[in-house]
């Protein structure tokens, strides 16, 4: 399946562009650039800055949680939001303040930095073209983030100030369907649609991208199974955001429409999720005939393989990155691409176990409970194949090495406490608590974003010319592995206790009275965590100007992106990639016979020396 | 400083296990034990699964630290042990986790199909009351007594909000309503929980071993005040509940005028 | 509860200070401040503030309640601000400056658990608040911090931890209420708006569903129905579960709030037709000099203002009080009449007759839907201006539609009682008027008759099928009307 990449001519560019290089404006070129490393970086910068807006929204979280009703710093004295009550937040804040959080954090953050920065910035690069399929296309779909991000930043303002979305991220009718029915349900929970379906639209343009530059533009010799596994797990991830989304547009727009009388002057809408003759706050009973579960179906028919879309891309890289720090090609290349795949497939048929308490049938419940089980199973194969990479290579204890271990051991007890609430009469205890919260913040903070944070290290020579300071690296891991554990560790135990989610006020009920210490303790810790962020950030901008200068390969790795000049100019590579090996010749007899424990998968094979095939 | 990381790597799961064996007795664990039959399942198959968990979280978490160990103490200038992986031991982590999965999958079958099939529920299982959630209480509304709980309202049905009451000993249903939005309706000591969802009427059942009071609360994001909703269940023996309900009669039928002697009398 | 004996000589004492307690909370907890009401707002500068001289509306209201962090107990009104009244036995030099005393408290009461602090009511420190060193409750033994200058003799009266139980109040009013009714029970709270109906505020005095008669307050035991059972088809819940003193304290500071509410209130009504600013700025427009103006206000605020702060205190307090009697509960002189379908015929017939006319507002099926919830009313606060909207509203101004008793959701309560003190008080603040004038027995009937209407299977087809045999007790089943 390979294909011919066009003839380069002598500045590396294809004849096409042989009419003449004009000189790029500003602003073309690194404001509305069409070069998927611009906007790569584009998307890491952006998401960057979102990742500290969504945990400032989680410390506000804490700081109710461990000080109930005080005056919260900052966010309390704003705008004299809670003036006369001195800074104590309301309720609806509180509910604002969690499903922003979520909503900003899964959105704006993980998806677009995995697929947006990550996929945009690597692909072309590892398979060793010029750029993407689509480069318009491309453009578009960094800047279709920003509207998002202006209408998700508008929902914050226009009920008032003191209610945004308040619906948690999953938006569940009736609750989001009825503008009555919560201070943040009129204007607020319509900007917040709007925003999503403006990301949607940004991640499916992507998603056209990934997969037609993947298959179509691959160097000569770069066979699907020499893809480095990020490839495919961006490709892997490509298709599920392809076949997902549309679902969860789809259910945005018929959440629109159900609410079409509080946005447009006029009466009608639709009733897809309400049903009849339900009377809330007062207002005239509903005209009904629709069911509040459907939007359950639809929403967690996308939000599922989202879940996916968030961990294979950080799964991928992590391959990558262990494989070269160990020295040692990953272990079992088919089977973690298989695992990758049968993730995915299985991920499509796994939704309903978010519902097993929801009222749907019980026969559908024991189905998607058996669909559960199974996607434990690829997971595990590939903590052991990693465990089987590290195990006997010649590592190399540096940030990068670091995170990817972090990840592999949050992955660990993320994937062991997912066993539980597949069990759905023990899901019936910790549906809703704390445990959830725990659990899905070891899979979605403890390994996709530690295996960011790894690859923004990892990769980050490639992109500005300059390496990281590998101590204060080693720091930021360091204090945010003990932030992140000694913050959400105690949340399993919090969910065994009982203790609810999205609760403002736990401590009204006495059987959660005791809890207010470790709720403490978590807080002070995640502040800890959050503070520990300022180091990456500020590495991250301070290497970009006064890193020290590095060439193409400073960690001697065996990727196409590292043949090509650091960073890369436009067209990327200045000799045009012709691949004769698989990623992963580490130590191999090959890579011995030219004084090397890596060898480039663009080198031609040794005279001399076995060929060593795959299996 | 190579050591320092792989003991990181060691003491990490080793704080995390400590602090899973100190829980229980500081209270960061179930709160009490299952006070229900359902829950005493429940927690049954919680146990097995902790186990297995445990098991492979120690196993796998001191194996990788083990190997980041042998990283650590390798001697320098040795290469890295070349090898793109063994099918024998794919097979084998695939087999033997796929058991132990499908095992832990048949296990909780019948339970499930306990709790929630209705064809499954007790036979003897009587409906006491029906809960209608709202934001942010819970209304509870009793047959009258001598007569059947149906779906509608009835003259002489009793009405209470945040504390309901049910016989212990024998299985009883509730009726799960909701006269607004998305709410659940979950007692922690009793392991129950149930979302009520806006225009269905949803029965759940249960088994109070003891008497007791125990916690009612929701547990589905209902609005501003999802966490306001503190309420109880009591269980009393049969006796008791038909004295309360006798007297919640009363209450409810009190006219500002009965003198404490006449009030006597009507019982 | 009325006050006990030994407080009598604190309300001509006059005003104590109240120890803000925080009871292990951080001296952050709940900081928050009061809202002048735009009455206040609304008048001349001086009469807010006070002159040199003489105080203001702001100035006579921050002295008598304080601000949420340092709340004053103004010993004349009926509230229960907490605290054990005890008196000084004997008093013994500590030496290093502190006194040992031993108080004592009155036959029946117990010494406290806890003492933080104490208040001199009478002798040479009174109106002093000394911290409480070390305190043994057994034995009644106090250290106390030396006040300079002043000797505390054995006979001196003195409060502990006066005022904790408002200050605790408050605490809990802040956590459980006050993002709905605000810091000031003005009803303003951040979650206010977007609720229907919106919740109380209390600055009038005044709370619509009370077992007490119309020209009554509402007692305690209103209160904490209310805040007992909640008000069903609202987003006032149910507190059930809550403690009985935590219970207890918060309606004595909703009390609180609204006495103080209503003390503001009547001051402003004092000064706002000559000395609003609106007054004040056609006054000057008319001619009159600005110094004459403030003069003359001068003279208000240190003659009639000055009395009237005394008198409304005495007031409120004697009206608040009579609350709590057994004389302000409604109490139907006969009991309720058997609820046969003859009674509830009859009912109907009140019901639509053109005395009581509860059709024009409650319709003719009683669906909430009478003549009167299409028409534009007037508003007799702003010179029967016509309200915006149609329909009927309440003296907050909101849109307050008469009920729809097909429904069966009476927000009051549902007992019989209930129903028939709304009918016999109406209900305050509303426009459902008072039938304290129509027989009681009639007021059983059309009880009956509402009671039965969520049943009724045509509107108005009540109760034509036989009932079943039971104890006038229990409301019987309506079935379908015989055939004739």
């Amino acid at each position: 399946m390979a294909t011919v990449s066009p003839a380069l001519d002598a500045h590396g560019h294809a004849d096409d562009h042989a009419h003449g290089h004009h000189e790029q404006s500003f602003i073309a070129k690194y404001v509305f650039s069409m070069d998927h490393k611009i906007i790569g970086i584009q998307f890491l910068i952006t998401t960057l800055i979102m990742l500290l807006v969504g945990g400032a929204l989680a410390l506000a979280v804490r700081w109710q949680l461990a000080f109930p009703w005080e005056n919260m710093p900052v966010v309390g004295q704003l705008f004299g939001l809670f003036r006369s009550e001195g800074g104590q937040i309301s309720p609806e804040f509180y509910t604002m303040l969690f499903t922003m959080h979520a909503t900003v954090m899964i959105f704006l953050v993980i998806i677009p930095i995995l697929a947006g920065a990550y996929g945009n910035f690597l692909i072309p690069l590892q398979i060793g073209t010029d750029d993407m399929a689509f480069p318009a296309l491309n453009m578009l779909s960094y800047w279709f983030m920003w509207p998002a991000i202006v209408c998700f930043g508008c929902s914050f303002f226009v009920a008032g100030g003191t209610a945004g979305p308040g619906n948690g991220w999953t938006s569940y009718p009736l609750l989001s369907d009825l503008p009555q029915a919560a201070p943040g349900s009129g204007a607020p929970q319509t900007f917040w649609l709007l925003g999503l379906t403006l990301v949607g639209v940004s991640s499916m343009m992507g998603s056209v991208n990934y997969l037609t530059t993947i298959i179509n533009m691959r160097a000569p010799g770069m066979t699907l199974f020499r893809m480095p596994l990020t490839i495919w797990s961006m490709f892997i991830t490509a298709i599920l955001q392809a076949f997902a989304l549309p679902v969860l547009t789809a259910a945005g727009s018929m959440l629109l429409f159900d609410r079409l009388n509080s946005i447009l002057p006029t009466d009608i809408h639709s009733v897809f999720f309400i049903p009849a003759n339900i009377i809330v706050n007062n207002a005239a009973p509903t005209v009904g005939g629709g069911q509040p579960l459907l939007w359950q179906h639809l929403f967690w028919f996308y939000s599922h393989p989202a879940v996916y879309i968030m961990l294979l891309p950080a799964m991928g890289m992590v391959s990558d990155m262990l494989s070269c720090m160990c020295r040692k090609p990953v272990f079992g290349y088919k089977p973690m691409v298989y695992s990758m795949a049968a993730i995915a497939g299985l991920g499509f048929i796994v939704w309903g176990h978010h519902m097993f308490t929801s009222g749907m049938n019980p026969a559908l419940g024991m189905t998607f409970m058996t669909s559960t089980m199974m996607i434990a199973l690829p997971s595990a194969i590939k903590v052991f194949n990693w465990i089987g990479t590290i195990w006997g290579g010649d590592l190399r204890f540096n940030g990068v090495m670091l995170n990817c271990s972090g990840f592999v051991a949050m992955f660990i007890v993320g994937g062991l406490s997912g066993i539980f609430m597949a069990a759905v009469p023990v899901d019936i205890y910790f549906h809703d608590t704390y445990f959830i919260v725990a659990h899905f913040h070891y899979v979605l903070f403890g390994s996709t974003l530690f295996g960011v944070f790894a690859a923004i290290q990892f990769w980050f020579p490639k992109m500005f010319g300059r390496e990281m300071n590998d101590t204060v690296q080693k720091w930021h891991f360091a204090l945010s592995f003990i932030g992140f554990n000694c913050t959400f560790f105690p949340m399993h135990l919090l969910g065994m206790a009982g203790m609810p989610r999205r609760y403002a006020d736990p401590y009204l009920h006495g059987y959660l009275e005791h809890l207010l210490p470790m709720n403490r303790f978590i807080t002070l810790f995640a502040i800890l965590m959050g503070v520990a962020q300022l180091l990456l950030l500020g590495n991250f901008f301070y290497s970009m100007f006064r890193g020290k200068k590095v060439g193409r390969n400073p960690w001697n790795a065996n990727g196409l992106e590292w043949t090509a000049p650091s960073p890369p100019g436009h067209g990327n590579f200045d000799i045009a990639p012709v691949v004769y090996r698989g990623p992963y010749e580490y130590s191999s007899p090959d890579a011995e016979a030219i004084g090397q424990d890596y060898i480039l998968q663009t080198v031609p094979h040794v005279k001399g020396v076995a060929k060593f095939t795959h299996h | 400083m190579k050591k320092f990381w792989a003991l990181f790597f060691f003491f990490w799961p080793t704080v995390a296990i400590i602090s899973c064996l100190i829980a229980p007795s500081r209270g960061w664990w179930f709160p009490g034990a299952p006070m229900s039959r359902t829950g005493i399942q429940i927690d049954g198959l919680f146990y097995l699964i902790l186990i297995i968990v445990t098991i492979t979280f120690v196993a796998t978490q001191y194996v990788l630290a083990y190997a980041l160990w042998m990283g650590a103490t390798k001697d320098p200038g040795s290469k890295a042990f070349f090898s793109h992986g063994s099918h024998k031991l794919e097979i084998v982590w695939t087999i033997v986790p796929s058991f132990i999965l499908v095992f832990i999958s048949l296990s909780q079958l019948d339970v499930l199909a306990e709790i929630r099939v209705i064809s499954k529920f007790p036979e003897k299982a009587t409906k006491v009351a029906e809960v209608t959630a709202r934001q942010f209480e819970w209304r509870i509304r009793y047959p009258k007594p001598g007569s059947e709980l149906t779906t509608e309202e009835n003259p002489g049905d009793l009405y209470y909000v945040n504390e309901l009451h049910v016989p212990t000993g024998k299985p009883v249903i509730i009726n799960l309503r909701t006269q607004d939005v998305q709410h659940a309706f979950f007692s922690p000591q009793l392991r129950v929980k149930q979302d009520a969802v806006p225009g269905l009427v949803i029965p759940v059942w249960f088994d109070v071993l003891e008497v007791g009071t125990y916690d009612l609360v929701c547990a589905e994001l209902c609005g501003w005040g999802h966490y306001k909703m503190k309420a109880r269940i009591v269980a009393q023996s049969q006796g008791s509940v038909d004295k309360y309900l006798k007297e919640l009669e009363a209450e409810q039928n009190e006219d500002g005028t009965k003198s404490e002697a006449a009030k006597t009398d009507d019982e | 509860m009325s006050m006990t004996p030994s407080l009598k000589p604190l309300a001509l004492a006059g005003l104590l200070s109240v120890v803000a307690a925080t009871v292990g909370c951080s001296d952050t907890a709940f900081e928050s401040s009061f809202v002048y009401s735009e009455g206040t707002l609304s008048l001349m500068r001086e009469a807010q503030a006070g002159t040199k001289e003489n105080p203001g509306v702001k100035t006579l209201l921050d002295d008598r309640f304080g601000d949420p962090q340092h709340l004053k107990a103004w010993e004349k009104l009926p509230i229960d601000f907490g605290g054990t009244m005890t008196s000084v036995e004997t008093v013994v030099e500590s030496g290093d400056g502190k006194k040992l005393v031993i108080l004592t408290v009155q036959e029946g009461m117990a010494l406290p658990e806890k003492a933080v602090s104490v208040q001199f009511v009478s002798g040479a420190c009174s109106g002093e608040t000394v911290q409480v060193a070390k305190w043994n409750p057994k034995t009644g033994e106090a250290t106390l911090a030396a006040v300079p200058g002043k000797e505390i003799a054995a006979g001196d009266t003195c409060a502990i931890d006066r005022g904790a139980g408002l200050s605790s109040g408050r605490m809990l009013y802040m956590r459980h209420c006050s993002h709905c009714h605000g810091t000031t029970g003005d009803g303003n709270g951040p979650t206010a708006r977007y609720m229907t109906p919106k919740p109380r505020d209390y600055r009038n005095g005044i709370f619509k569903f009370t077992s007490t008669n119309d020209m009554s307050k509402a007692s305690r035991s209103d209160l904490s129905r209310i805040v007992k059972y909640g008000i069903p088809g609202t987003y006032m819940p149910s507190f059930l579960l809550m403690k009985d003193d935590e219970h207890h304290a918060i309606i004595e500071y909703v009390r609180f709030l609204s006495m103080r509410g209503e003390y503001e209130r009547k001051l402003v009504a004092e000064l706002s037709s000559d000395y609003s600013q609106n007054a004040y700025d056609s006054r000057l427009k008319s001619g009159e000099k600005k110094a004459e103006i403030q003069k003359e206000l001068d003279e208000f605020l240190a003659e009639d203002l000055k009395e009237s702060a005394g008198t409304l205190g005495d007031d409120l307090a004697e009206i608040w009080s009579a609350a709590d009697t057994d004389e302000a509960v409604i109490v139907p002189s006969v009991p309720r009449v058997p609820d046969t379908p003859e009674s509830r015929r009859h009912g109907r017939e009140l019901y639509l007759s053109k005395t009581l006319n509860c059709a024009d507002c409650h319709g003719i099926d009683a669906a909430g839907n009478g003549p009167q919830t299409i028409a534009f009313e007037k508003n007799p606060a702003k010179s029967d201006e016509l309200y915006n909207e149609p329909g009927l509203h309440d003296i907050w101004d909101n849109l307050n539609q008469p009920r729809n008793l097909q429904m069966g959701m009476y927000r009051g309560g549902r007992r019989p009682i209930d129903l028939f003190s709304r009918i016999h008080a109406g209900i305050k603040g509303s426009r459902m008027p008072s039938f304290k004038n129509t027989p009681h027995e009639d007021i059983w009937h059309i009880v009956n008759y509402v009671l039965s209407i969520p049943f009724e299977t045509d509107p108005g087809a009540t109760g034509i099928a036989p009932i079943a045999a039971e104890s006038v007790a229990a409301p019987a089943a309506v079935t379908a009307p015989a055939p004739e």
